[in-house]
């Protein structure tokens, strides 16, 4: 679809909205919010209408206001403070009328509050928010095991250390990761590259599916990852929490903390969390794995203060970890990978257990300093800035010759550094409209060691953006509608390689989004929403030449790609009643000029022997599928869960002498998985968060076999459909005004021998087995 | 609100910011280095031959070609010493890096695999555990012919016994031209 289109489709809407006649609900919510103890006004609870769901902040006052309320009509105000019990009241609005609200203190409850973020969320894309009990079972693994358990969200592994979450068959590029608000910008552009995020600096998980290139730029073009950390403290004093947690496989252990602190007078915030970790070689169910041990060391600080009306948020953090790499996968050339694939046990495996790291191996080095502001320069309008720096190192430890000159440095090395600067101004509904304009600048300086694969570059680039939603209440419609151009200008050049690069790349390109929502009732709503977005070839795609002997081929990108465009569209269902929920979502991604790599009839012969070459090529893909969810109650506290995940992926190729396009299936793509368990919950029932529940849960995971591939360039066939079966047992004690938190999570309970399609090792070894995994968290 | 609230958090920021940024940047020049075998030499010695014959690389993976010499000795002479010379000839001074063969000779081992040719090769030398190592050999050979001469180097082989799979990973595999006459 023409770029002109979409602007036509967006003035259209844009325009509508302005010819809309007035409405008669201006009256603002207001009132303060008061603690009930004391009788002292209650600075910075959270208020919310449930009907309208929008929500605000108290000021340091304890007074809240919430514009554009209908009047003489009843609504539910739930209010909500750290360490204060949930308080809910019906109220009807009356002009001129303020609303207080008395909240008590109850010591074990402690609610998660959301600050007002800097960009609203999507209510209309389809999101999914990670659990926080898979949230906790999962942040003793890696960032991407907790988001595994959403539909449409699998995972692309190299080996068993290193994960990458895919949404919807697209990872790496084409998705984006914000970590508190930053856009983490590391060496993404490699499946073997994961990301740089502890998750133990995790609130809260959500992951968007689709294009949301509006809100996130041209990195989020198969949708985004948002990672939020749970509001500072905003009562006076201590507080905080230590996680302890051991693993049976790799004989792991992590230990993770957070002291939180808030002034006795004023608003002054502050955290540090911290997180250490050390695994050895794992065991698949016949074998250790040998060198797959890692190591894992994070710092952050968080503080946050308002200084009369404005609001200031800095924090800095460190995140360090080394990989061992399989060494049964470290293959010299052809002849050795394709023994490697038919030896049913890894070759050149060390077949013991160790916590030592030798080579192959990576080691990761990511610091984020960041300052965020924000102004509420009135009632309708607010002001946000962000400033972000953010390095990252990353060093590969290949095995060489230990008297060479090599042997006591990497051979790869990449640095990168970002400066990146957001503005935005947001207003609260006017005329029922509520969004913000905004813009970005982004300066990029990488830098790859000599001899890497691909060359250096700077770059510098720029977006806009306007984004706005309309909802009135109690109109069962609700429509979004965004837009936003990006510029990006890249230098690239090479010093003292053997390929001699020095050009220069510019890209600049519209993104949109157009979206609806329509609510049958309070339980069930429909969505759809259309985004277009776009990515730039990355410089790997263009100037990439060498070998990658994990996959045994030759690599050779193209200098004259053009960018991809992608056109999403997702039809959402979703069912939220009291113990039921279910969601459906079917989607058609069309991406014009899809970069992938193609095998080539020519071997290319190195000193190596010879490989077979893949160049990178572009053509119209099309990716399709379907998410689903559901959870029902069957009896008493028991009940039922299922998720299903299907994708269908194809490119139209034409091959010389054909008239007419033809399908062929895309690489590497999730193949169909479906999930089901039971849970049983006991404890407390009602009045407990998420975040306290007692339950033991037995879920089963069946990914099938993937049948739907390209025909060249299989090495070896796609491993066979499998069944993997978790238990879970979480409780949780109170103890006084502390709560401890108790979890057991045993992953590959029957210690199933198997492989995944999507783990480039697959061809080496079999996935790690049975892993019971013991965690404590006492939080006070 | 005074500006008394901001100056702790922000001392405190910028101390451990520095600390974040300036531990980890202690690499001088570039801090990688890479091994690029460009050149495989064979020099044979003896029944009034020396000559070197090579394989070429010099740009690397991709790009040209290599350049690949045709081996040729003569007929029915008797022993001719064959001695291996590995070289990185991608940095300025080229790197030799058959002295690291040869001081981690346990840990490698050279294979022959004569195809076509009236050619037999035998080690003539050994690594520290008395295994073959192969940088040194011997050739004889019965008559004129012509064939291939594919020469491979593993690192750290897991069986120096079995010298059609003795595991590990292969550092070189180049097959040359030969020509007895």
């Amino acid at each position: 679809m023409s770029e002109r289109f979409w602007l036509l489709t967006l003035a259209a809407v844009l325009g509508l909205a302005a010819a809309l006649p007035a409405q008669d609900c201006h009256v603002a919510l207001r009132g303060h919010v008061y603690d009930a103890e004391t009788r002292e006004p209650l600075a910075y609870a959270t208020v919310r209408v449930a009907e309208t769901n929008l929500g605000t902040m108290a000021d340091e006052n304890g007074y809240y206001v919430l514009p554009d309320h209908c009047e003489g009509t009843t609504y539910t105000v739930i209010v909500t403070h750290v360490a204060c019990e949930h308080f809910t009241q019906v109220v009807k609005l009356v002009e001129n009328q303020a609303f207080d609200f008395w909240l008590s203190h109850v010591a074990h409850l402690q609610e998660i509050t959301v600050l007002e973020r800097a960009v609203a969320p999507t209510p209309v894309q389809a999101s999914q928010e990670v659990s926080s009990s898979d949230l906790a079972a999962g942040q003793g693994v890696n960032i991407t095991e907790t988001m595994k358990k959403l539909p449409g969200v699998t995972s692309i592994n190299t080996g068993a250390t290193i994960a990458k979450p895919v949404i919807q068959g697209l990872h790496s590029n084409r998705i984006a990761l914000i970590n508190n608000q930053v856009t983490l910008e590391s060496q993404q552009w490699g499946s073997e590259h994961a990301p740089e995020i502890d998750p133990f600096t995790a609130g809260k998980i959500t992951v968007l599916k689709g294009a949301a290139g509006v809100r996130y730029g041209v990195g989020a073009m198969g949708g985004a990852i948002l990672i939020e950390p749970e509001p500072l403290r905003e009562k006076a004093g201590w507080g905080g929490w230590l996680h302890g947690g051991v693993f049976s496989n790799g004989l792991a252990g992590v230990a993770a903390g957070a002291a939180d602190w808030k002034k006795a007078e004023g608003s002054l915030a502050i955290r540090l969390q911290g997180t250490i970790k050390r695994s050895g070689n794992l065991r698949a169910p016949d074998y250790w794995l040998g060198n797959t041990g890692a190591s894992e060391a994070n710092l952050s600080v968080m503080t946050g203060w308002q200084s009369g009306r404005w609001r200031h948020d800095l924090s800095a953090s460190t995140f360090n970890q080394k990989l061992g790499i399989l060494r049964a996968s470290h293959q010299g050339n052809l002849t050795d990978l394709l023994l490697a694939i038919e030896a049913d046990t890894p070759r050149n495996n060390q077949n013991w257990f160790a916590y030592d790291i030798a080579r192959p191996y990576q080691t990761v080095n990511h610091q984020t300093f960041q300052y965020r502001t924000g102004l509420r320069l009135n009632e309708k309008w607010k002001f946000s800035g962000q400033y972000s720096l953010q390095y990252n190192e990353r060093k590969e430890y290949d095995v060489v010759r230990k008297t060479s000159a090599a042997a006591d440095k990497p051979q790869l090395l990449f640095d990168l550094w970002t400066n990146q600067v957001n503005l935005a101004l947001e207003h609260f509904p006017i005329r029922h409209w509520q969004g913000g304009v905004g813009v970005q600048a982004l300066q990029q300086k990488n830098t790859v060691g000599k001899g890497g694969l691909i060359p250096n570059y700077d770059t510098y680039g720029g977006a806009i953006w306007a984004m706005e939603r309309w909802r009135k209440y109690p109109n069962p419609w609700e429509f979004e509608v965004g837009a936003r151009y990006d510029y990006r200008y890249t230098n690239v050049f090479t010093t003292g390689n053997l390929v001699d690069v020095d050009t220069t790349l510019v890209f600049g390109n519209v993104s949109g989004t157009v979206g609806a929502v329509y609510h049958f009732n309070k339980s069930l709503s429909l969505s759809l929403h259309s985004g277009y977005a776009w990515r730039p070839p990355h410089v790997n795609e263009l100037y990439a030449r060498g070998v990658h002997f994990g996959s045994g081929i030759y690599e050779q990108g193209r200098s004259d790609l053009r960018p991809e465009k992608a056109l999403n569209t997702n039809l959402t269902l979703l069912y939220q009643a009291k113990r039921v929920v279910a969601s459906l979502s079917v989607y058609h991604n069309s991406i014009k000029d899809f970069i992938y790599l193609e095998p080539q009839d020519e071997l290319v012969l190195t000193v190596r022997g010879a490989f077979p070459a893949y160049f990178f090529e572009q053509d119209d893909a099309i990716l399709q599928g379907l998410d689903g969810s559901v959870s029902v109650p069957v009896f008493g506290r028991m009940s039922v869960e299922g998720r299903v995940s299907l994708l269908r992926a194809y490119r139209m190729t034409r091959d010389s002498g054909e008239s007419m396009d033809h399908k062929t299936w895309l690489p590497l793509m999730p193949s169909d998985r479906y999930q089901y368990g039971m849970k049983w919950r006991f404890g407390r029932d009602e009045q407990t968060t998420n975040n306290s529940e007692s339950f033991v849960r037995l879920l089963a995971s069946t990914t099938l076999e993937q049948t739907r591939l390209p025909q060249e360039g299989l090495l070896k066939p796609a491993p066979e459909a499998f069944t993997v079966l978790a238990l879970e047992a979480v409780h949780t004690f109170v103890i006084g005004k502390k709560t401890l938190e108790v979890g057991l999570n045993v992953q590959n309970l029957t210690n199933l021998r198997y492989r995944e399609y999507l783990n480039f090792f697959r061809f080496y070894a079999d996935e790690p087995g049975l892993n019971a995994g013991l965690r404590a968290k006492i939080t006070f | 609100m005074s500006n008394k609230h901001f100056k702790l958090p922000l001392f405190v920021l910028l101390a451990t910011t520095g600390l974040f940024f300036t531990a980890c940047n202690n690499d001088d020049d570039d801090g990688t280095a890479q091994e690029n075998i460009t050149t495989i030499q064979v020099h044979l010695t003896g029944a009034g031959l020396d000559q070197e014959f090579e394989w070429n690389d010099l740009d690397g993976v991709g790009g040209n070609n290599p350049v690949i010499d045709t081996i040729v000795v003569p007929a029915m002479t008797g022993d001719i010493l064959s001695h291996i010379h590995v070289y990185d000839r991608s940095k300025t001074p080229e790197v030799d890096i058959t002295d690291e063969i040869e001081a981690e000779s346990g840990a490698h081992l050279l294979t022959y695999a004569v195809a076509g040719a009236n050619l037999n090769i035998a080690y003539d030398d050994a690594d520290d555990n008395g295994k073959p190592l192969g940088i040194k050999t011997i050739w004889t050979n019965t008559g004129a012919s012509t064939g291939t001469l594919r020469i491979i180097l593993y690192h750290e082989p897991s069986n120096k016994d079995n010298l059609s799979d003795p595991g590990g990973e292969t550092d070189f595999d180049v097959t040359f031209p030969v020509v007895v006459q």
